[in-house]
């Protein structure tokens, strides 16, 4: 495994996977017509990464609209981070969004509420 | 869960382990048959309390599934749960941007009366009712005299508010069916549904006192503005275009004639009609 970039278009996020880093960057919209295909090398990375490198994993978000089947992605992702943590893996994830836009934090709040690890939700300006 | 086999020797099976360890019995030719016997209950019981066991750890596996599958689906159920809450809530956020953005793309963002957009829009299906029911109104063009004024005297931000307030001035003085919008810099658009030209003029006449009325601080030289109007009746059956530029024709006779007055657009003339 190795780092990918994959630049967003309008119903794709930006994605960006740092293998030596150990960052995983995902910033835009998220509505793809197939979700699996997508989220599938994004989840597959995470995957290798954590039962290979046993290094600290950052997941950096800047995530705005998300259609149902990326938000059951990004649920799995958060469970995997969750199993991993729970291993004594760190694992950290921080959500960025626009303050003009407050409700895009509260989702992100929706989404860390089972989470026990690291989770920031920080607004940019 | 541990199985009870194998249960203390009874009684009997006492007797039986003293009878064959007697050593008075031996060569009795009934030890041996007993001691026969003995040996298939042992086995007996052995092979019992095997099935017993095993039949006891499938039962606990079962159990063990059973609770682990009703675990899982609990937490399937939790997970769909909030999957369905998160994109719920994903969903009317979308829907209330969807609001907003109508509202920014059809009003304007400084007097928030309806833009020139809407306006056309509103303008058309105006047409259209009054070409299907035989209907007329009226459209009219407002400019306020020396508005420039304004804004070199008092700077932008002075002009900015005094709009405002123009705005506010003029919707107070419509009726509930009428509308007014903002169709660029300092021009507004009145469009008054089911009105005949002389109706129109008197309430033209009643928001032009209005928009004198709005104060405008120091230093500009009057403390308050005047307006011109033009106004067009729609003829039904001719394009909207055409009764617009006719009240945009009338409000420069207006301005021309000296400002702060209103002008009526004569009817339309077979030429122009199809201007």
């Amino acid at each position: 495994m190795q780092s990918f970039e994959t630049p967003g278009s309008q119903s794709t996020p930006t994605i960006r996977a740092n293998w030596e880093e150990g960052t995983l960057f995902m910033e835009g919209d998220s509505y793809p017509e197939n979700s699996y295909e997508q989220f599938r090398p994004v989840f597959d990375w995470i995957e290798a990464f954590l039962s290979t490198t046993g290094r600290p994993l950052t997941l950096d978000l800047h995530l705005l609209y998300l259609n149902t089947s990326s938000i059951k992605a990004m649920m799995d992702i958060f469970d995997r981070l969750e199993t991993a943590h729970a291993n004594g893996q760190q694992v950290a994830v921080r959500w960025c969004y626009d303050r003009r836009n407050e409700r895009v934090g509260e989702l992100a709040e929706e989404f860390r509420e089972d989470c026990t690890f690291p989770f920031r939700i920080e607004p940019s300006a | 869960m541990t199985s009870a086999f194998p249960p203390p020797p009874s009684p009997l099976e006492d007797r039986i382990e003293q009878l064959l360890a007697a050593p008075e019995h031996d060569g009795h030719p009934l030890r041996q048959a007993l001691a026969d016997l003995w040996e298939t209950h042992r086995d007996l019981e052995r092979r019992l309390d095997r099935i017993a066991r095993v039949s006891d750890a499938f039962q606990s596996m079962a159990r063990q599934r059973e609770l682990g599958l009703q675990e899982r689906m609990e937490r399937d159920l939790r997970r769909l749960e909030k999957l369905a809450r998160i994109s719920d809530r994903y969903q009317s956020m979308m829907r209330d941007l969807n609001v907003a953005l109508t509202e920014a793309s059809t009003h304007d963002s400084l007097t928030r009366l309806p833009n020139r957009r809407l306006l056309t829009e509103r303008l058309k299906s105006e047409a259209e009712r009054a070409d299907r029911y035989g209907r007329s109104f009226t459209v009219v063009m407002i400019d306020i005299d020396h508005f420039k004024r304004i804004n070199d005297t008092c700077g932008h931000d002075v002009g900015d508010s005094v709009l405002i307030e123009l705005a506010h001035a003029m919707g107070a003085e419509l009726r509930e069916q009428d509308c007014a919008g903002r169709w660029g810099g300092e021009e507004f658009v009145l469009l008054l549904p089911e009105t005949s030209l002389e109706t129109a003029v008197q309430v033209v006449e009643r928001v032009c006192g209005r928009l004198s009325g709005v104060h405008v601080p120091e230093p500009h030289p009057t403390g308050s503005v005047t307006a011109s109007a033009g106004l067009a009746e729609h003829v039904p059956g001719t394009p909207v275009t055409a009764t617009l530029s006719r009240a945009d024709s009338a409000l420069l006779t207006a301005k021309r004639n000296g400002r702060n007055r209103i002008e009526r657009a004569p009817a339309p003339t077979p030429e122009t009609t199809h201007a």
